[in-house]
C-alpha cells in the first residue's frame, strides 16, 4: 500500500518540491497539460532559437498554429540561471512557488545550479529535480532543446519562473494563428 | 584655459551630435501646500519637488543653476558618478552658488537608473529643495514594463529646518509624541507583569534612554510627489499593465515602510543599480535610498500606495487607479515602534549576555519558533550536499519568519510585513550586473557611529565634523568600511562619488548602493573601489544628524594620471554650508 | 604659445579629457558654516504664573532661562522672581549670568555671578554649580553660592516629569536652599533655609512652545530662617494655587 502510494506520488510529483506549496495548480504536472504535450523531434515543423538574457527572452513572442510541433533550441546568454517553461499563466504561478523553494534550499544560487542538491530528499519521495519536458533550467552558457506540440488555442506563455524573473517581465506570448 | 577653449568649441557641437543636453534650473522661494498646512519653502523652477531631470546614459549634460534666493545654495546629484567639483557640496566640491549667481554644472552621464538631486546648503533640502533624476539606459533593461512613475517621498514639517535643528538641540524629544506614558505602563504591566515592567522602566531610566527614541522628527505630513495624503497623488494604469514605480526617499529624517495592499511588488533596482528581481509584500526605504519596483495590477480598481513611517508616527499615501478620483482604503497606522535592549547592544560597556534576557516587557508576542531560522545569506560556503532529509519543521526561512540579519536579534525595529508576507531585507539584494571584479580589500577602516541624544550631538568615532581630520584614501585601493553603530538610532550612511558595495554575503553579487542603512546595535560592512579622484563628502543622511556633526570629508590621494590630477589644497573663500 | 596644438588635442579628446582636465581643480578647504561649531540659542520659561496663597496673597512668579552658545560653551542668563502684586514689590528677584561647559555625558558645570535685587538689601554672589540629567530622569541643578559679604549657601533644584499622555504632563519640582552661614539682613538663618515644592499639570497646547498649567506650590522656611521670618511678622509656610504657562522658544 505504502509502496504504491510512494510510486504514484513520485510519478505525479516528480517535479514538485513539496505538495503543499503548489498552491493554484492549473492542470497539474505531468506530461500532458493545457498547453500541449511533448513532441517528437521528427515531427517538428520548424526550429526556433530562444536566447535567454538577464532578464528577458529573445524573441519576446512567437506565432504557432494549433497542433504544430516546434523544436526550441534554448540558450542561456545571461549571467544568471534561467528557465524556459511553456505553460499557462496559472501553471507559471504555481511553478513559481516551487522555484522559490529551490532558491530557499540553495539549489539555485545566482548563476549556479546545485544539481547534487536537487536530489535532496524533501520527504515523501519528493525531490527538486527539474525534469519536466515542457521546460529547461539552464546555467549561463548552457543550451538545451525542448520539443513541444502545441494543443489547440489557449492562453499560453513561455516564461522563466526563477523567483522575480516573471514579474520583471521574463515571459513571452505564444500567439496562435 | 586653452584646453577649456577647445572643450567649449567641441561642446558647442555636441548637442547637434545628440551627445549633449542643456538644462536650466532656478532655485526659488516657493509655497508648499501639504494639504495640512501651507508653508514657504525652497523649490526648483518654481515648485517643490523640482522637475524630474531626464538624462540619457552617455550624454554630456550642462545644467545652468540660477540662485534666486538671498542665501548661498548648491545642488548635489545624489548617486551620480561625476568629477568631484561637479558634486555640489559647498566647502568640499566648490564654494557654493551665491545669491543671484548662475553656476553651470557639466559632467558626463556614466550610468542609468533612478537617482535624485537636492540642495547641500543649510537645511534647504528639508525646506523643499529636492527633485528626481531618471536616466535612460543605453541598452535594454533587464526588466519590462508598460509605464513608469516617480514616487518621491518626503516628510514635510510645519517648522523650517533651522527651527527644527534649534528645537532638537534645546530639547531632543521636542518632536517625540510617541513617548511611553502612565497609560502604557499599566498596559505593559497587565501584559508582562508589574515587576517586569518596573524593572524594564528602571533599566532604561538608568541609561537615560527612551525605548520610544525611534523618530527624532514627528508631526510631519508625508508627501508623495509633493502631495499630502489628502491631496492623493494618483498614477493611472490600465489593468494588466506592468508599472515601474521609482520610489525615492527624499525625506530629512524619516524611514518609510511601503506596501500596496493587494499588489505584490518585484524589486528590480536599488539605489539606481539593477538587482536580481525579488518579489516582496513590503519594503523599508531608508532616507536617501531608492527602490524601483514593478507591479502588475490586474483588476479595474484603485490601489493605495501606503508609506508608513518606521516609528509609526506618520504616513504618506498615493493611489494607483484606472481613473482619476478613485481611492482605495487607507490602512491604519500600526502601534508605535519600541526599541529593545537588543538595539542597545552597540553601546560601549553594555553586557549583552545579561541584558538580552531581561527585557521581558518589550518581548511582545515574540514567536520563538521562528527565532532559530536558518539564514542562508550569511552561510558562506556551507556544504549542502551532506544534508540528507532536512527537517522542514525547523526551517523558518519562508515568508513570515521575522529575522532580518541586518537588525540586532530581537530588535524592536525588526520589520514585519503588515499582511504577514515577505518583507525585503538587505540580504535579498543581489547585484544584477556587478560593476567591479571581486577582490580582497586593501585595508579596513572602522567607523563607529556615535552620538549623545541628550545633547543632540552626532559624530563618527566620537568626533564631530568640525573637529575631525579628513579620511584619506588612496586612488586604486579597495577599502572595506566597518560601520559599528554605537547608538540606538538607524543611520543611512552616504558616501559621495563612489559606490558602496554592501556585504550581504553574496561575494561578487553583493549589491551596489550609494546609501547604506546601519541599524542600532549592528555592524555593517561596505566595500568601495576608490576610483574617483578629488575630495568627497561622507555623512549620515539624516539632515539634523549631519548638521550636528555626523559628517566627514574624504580626500582621495592620487589619481589615474598623477600629474594632471595632483591635488593642490588651497584656501578659498567659503560661503554658507 | 600657439593655440593649434591644444585646440586639436581638445577637439579629438574632449570627451575623454573633459572630466580629467576639470580634475586639475584645486581641492578647497572647508570654510563654510558646517566646519564651524553649531551655535544655538533658546528661551525657556519653566514657570510663568500667577500665585494665590492661602493668606490671600497674590504673586506673579517666573523662572526663566536664556542660553546662547555651542556644545562646548554656553552663556546662560537665568532669571527668577516673585512679585507681590498688592505691595508692588519684588519679594524675590534673582538674575544669574553663567558660563556652562559639558563635564560628562549628562552633566554640565557652570560658573558665574548672581545678582539678588529684591525689596530690601541687594546681594551679589559667585556661582559654581552642576546641571544635568540624573538616572531615572531627574533634572538636577545644584549650585554653591558665595556672597560679596562672604556668606556661603547651596541650592538644589530637582524636577521630574510624568507623562499622563504625550500632551498632558505632570511636573514635580523641589527647590531646597541650605545656608552655611547666616545672613540676618536678608532673613537667612544657618542650616536648611527653605524648600519650595510644586506640582503642576500642563498641557502642550502649541508644540512645546506654549503649555498652560495649573498647580499647587508649597513654600516653607525652616529653623533659624523660620524664626527670623516670624519675628519680622511674615509667614513660615505658604500654600499657593498657581496658574500659568511653560514657554519654550
Amino acid at each position: 500500500m505504502k509502496a504504491t502510494k510512494l510510486f504514484v506520488a513520485s510519478i505525479v510529483f516528480s517535479m514538485s518540491a513539496t505538495a503543499f506549496a503548489a498552491g493554484a495548480h492549473d492542470g497539474g504536472h505531468g506530461h500532458s497539460s493545457a498547453s500541449g504535450e511533448p513532441g517528437k523531434a521528427s515531427e517538428a515543423s520548424r526550429t526556433i532559437t530562444v536566447e535567454m538574457y538577464d532578464n528577458y527572452y529573445e524573441p519576446e513572442s512567437i506565432n504557432v498554429k494549433p497542433g504544430e510541433t516546434v523544436r526550441f533550441v534554448v540558450g542561456n546568454k545571461g549571467n544568471l540561471v534561467h528557465e524556459f517553461n511553456i505553460g499557462t499563466p496559472g501553471m507559471h504561478e504555481a511553478h513559481q512557488a516551487e522555484m522559490m523553494m529551490m532558491v530557499e534550499h540553495g539549489v539555485i544560487q545566482g548563476g549556479k545550479l546545485h544539481h547534487d542538491m536537487m536530489n535532496m530528499d524533501m520527504g515523501n519521495g519528493h525531490s527538486m529535480k527539474h525534469d519536466d519536458p515542457n521546460s529547461v533550467l539552464l546555467e549561463p552558457g548552457q543550451s538545451q532543446e525542448v520539443v513541444w506540440k502545441f494543443s489547440d488555442k489557449g492562453n499560453i506563455e513561455f516564461a522563466c519562473n526563477v523567483p522575480g524573473h516573471y514579474q520583471a517581465g521574463m515571459y513571452g506570448d505564444v500567439n496562435f494563428e | 584655459m586653452n584646453i577649456r577653449l577647445g572643450a567649449v568649441l567641441f561642446g558647442l557641437l555636441m548637442p547637434a551630435l545628440g551627445l549633449a543636453a542643456e538644462y536650466d534650473l532656478t532655485v526659488d522661494r516657493v509655497q508648499i501646500d501639504s494639504g495640512d498646512f501651507v508653508k514657504e519653502g525652497i523649490g526648483y523652477n518654481g515648485a517643490s519637488p523640482g522637475p524630474v531631470m531626464r538624462f540619457k546614459e552617455g550624454e554630456e549634460v550642462k545644467i545652468n543653476v540660477t540662485n534666486n534666493l538671498d542665501e548661498t545654495t548648491s545642488i548635489h546629484w545624489h548617486g551620480l558618478i561625476l568629477p568631484f567639483d561637479q558634486d555640489g557640496v559647498p566647502g568640499i566640491s566648490f564654494p557654493g552658488i551665491k545669491p543671484g549667481e548662475t553656476f553651470t554644472y557639466e559632467f558626463p552621464i556614466q550610468q542609468a537608473g533612478t537617482f535624485w538631486f537636492h540642495s547641500h546648503s543649510g537645511f534647504q533640502e528639508p525646506d523643499g529643495a529636492y527633485g528626481a533624476i531618471v536616466i535612460e539606459p543605453e541598452g535594454r533593461e533587464p526588466f519590462r514594463y508598460d509605464r513608469e512613475y516617480v514616487v518621491q517621498l518626503t516628510d514635510k514639517h510645519p517648522h523650517s529646518g533651522d527651527r527644527i535643528m534649534r528645537n532638537l538641540k534645546m530639547m531632543p524629544d521636542y518632536y517625540n509624541r510617541e513617548q511611553q506614558t502612565v497609560g502604557e505602563f499599566f498596559s505593559d504591566a497587565s501584559k508582562d507583569g508589574l515587576m517586569n515592567t518596573i524593572q524594564s522602566r528602571m533599566a532604561w531610566g538608568d541609561m537615560r534612554m527612551m525605548q520610544a527614541d525611534v523618530e527624532d522628527l514627528q508631526g510631519f505630513t508625508g508627501l508623495i510627489n509633493g502631495k499630502g495624503p489628502e491631496q492623493n497623488w494618483t498614477g493611472l494604469f490600465e489593468p494588466g499593465e506592468r508599472i515601474r514605480l521609482r520610489f525615492i526617499n527624499s525625506s530629512a529624517m524619516t524611514y518609510f515602510d511601503i506596501r500596496i495592499p493587494g499588489l505584490d511588488m518585484t524589486v528590480v533596482q536599488a539605489d539606481g543599480n539593477n538587482v536580481q528581481p525579488v518579489s516582496v509584500d513590503e519594503f523599508r526605504i531608508g532616507v536617501a535610498e531608492s527602490y524601483d519596483v514593478i507591479v502588475r495590477p490586474k483588476d479595474e480598481q484603485a490601489y493605495t500606495i501606503f508609506a508608513e513611517s518606521m516609528g509609526r508616527s506618520g504616513y504618506a499615501r498615493a493611489t494607483l487607479a484606472p481613473e482619476q478620483g478613485m481611492e482605495a482604503a487607507v490602512p491604519q497606522l500600526r502601534e508605535p515602534a519600541r526599541l529593545t535592549m537588543a538595539d542597545m547592544g552597540g553601546m560601549p560597556g553594555m553586557d549583552h549576555g545579561s541584558m538580552a534576557g531581561m527585557d521581558h516587557a518589550s518581548m511582545e508576542g515574540m514567536d520563538h519558533s521562528n527565532m532559530e531560522g536558518m539564514d542562508h545569506s550569511n552561510m558562506k560556503g556551507m556544504d549542502h550536499s551532506g544534508m540528507k532529509g532536512m527537517d522542514h519543521g525547523s526551517m523558518a526561512m519562508n515568508q513570515g519568519a521575522a529575522s532580518d540579519p541586518f537588525y540586532a536579534k530581537g530588535s524592536g525595529l525588526m520589520p514585519k510585513a503588515a499582511n504577514g508576507g515577505k518583507f525585503l531585507s538587505y540580504s535579498d539584494l543581489k547585484a544584477q550586473d556587478p560593476l567591479y571584479e571581486e577582490r580582497e580589500p586593501t585595508r579596513e577602516i572602522e567607523l563607529r557611529l556615535t552620538g549623545n541624544m541628550e545633547r543632540y550631538t552626532w559624530s563618527i568615532n566620537g568626533v564631530k565634523y568640525e573637529d575631525a581630520d579628513p579620511i584619506r584614501l588612496k586612488y586604486g585601493e579597495r577599502v572595506r568600511f566597518k560601520f559599528v553603530n554605537e547608538t540606538m538610532m538607524t543611520h543611512p550612511m552616504h558616501l559621495h562619488g563612489m559606490w558602496s558595495i554592501l556585504d550581504v554575503g553574496a561575494g561578487q553579487w553583493n549589491p551596489i548602493k550609494h546609501t547604506v542603512s546601519v541599524n542600532p546595535g549592528t555592524t555593517v560592512y561596505v566595500e568601495t573601489e576608490v576610483d574617483a579622484p578629488g575630495q568627497w563628502a561622507f555623512h549620515c543622511h539624516l539632515s539634523y544628524h549631519a548638521a550636528a556633526g555626523m559628517f566627514r570629508k574624504v580626500i582621495i590621494e592620487g589619481g589615474p594620471d598623477s600629474n594632471q590630477a595632483k591635488a593642490e589644497v588651497v584656501t578659498e573663500e567659503g560661503g554658507e554650508a | 604659445m600657439s593655440y593649434r596644438l591644444p585646440l586639436t588635442l581638445s577637439c579629438l579628446l574632449s570627451v575623454a579629457l573633459l572630466p580629467v582636465a576639470v580634475h586639475a581643480q584645486d581641492m578647497i578647504v572647508d570654510t563654510t558654516e558646517r566646519k564651524q561649531p553649531l551655535t544655538t540659542w533658546g528661551i525657556q520659561f519653566e514657570e510663568f504664573e500667577y500665585r494665590y496663597s492661602d493668606d490671600d496673597e497674590e504673586l506673579a512668579a517666573w523662572n526663566a532661562d536664556f542660553f546662547y552658545g555651542t556644545d562646548d560653551f554656553k552663556v546662560r542668563w537665568l532669571t527668577k522672581g516673585e512679585y507681590a502684586i498688592e505691595e508692588q514689590a519684588y519679594e524675590e528677584l534673582e538674575n544669574q549670568l553663567v558660563g556652562q561647559v559639558p563635564i560628562s555625558k549628562f552633566f554640565d558645570a557652570k560658573a558665574g555671578v548672581r545678582f539678588d535685587t529684591p525689596e530690601g538689601p541687594d546681594r551679589t554672589y559667585a556661582v559654581l554649580g552642576v546641571a544635568g540629567l540624573a538616572p531615572q530622569w531627574f533634572e538636577i541643578d545644584a549650585n554653591l553660592y558665595v556672597s560679596n559679604e562672604g556668606e556661603t549657601s547651596a541650592e538644589l533644584d530637582a524636577e521630574y516629569e510624568l507623562l499622563l499622555t504625550n500632551y498632558w504632563i505632570v511636573a514635580a519640582t523641589l527647590d531646597a536652599t541650605v545656608a552655611f552661614s547666616e545672613d540676618r539682613e536678608i532673613g537667612v538663618g544657618k542650616g536648611l533655609v527653605s524648600t519650595e515644592t510644586g506640582v503642576r499639570l500642563s498641557y502642550d497646547l502649541i508644540d512645546r512652545a506654549f503649555s498652560p498649567y495649573v498647580g499647587v506650590v508649597h513654600e516653607r522656611k525652616y529653623g533659624d530662617t523660620a524664626d527670623l521670618a516670624e519675628t519680622g511678622g511674615g509667614s513660615t509656610e505658604d500654600w499657593f494655587a498657581v496658574i500659568g504657562a511653560r514657554i519654550a522658544f
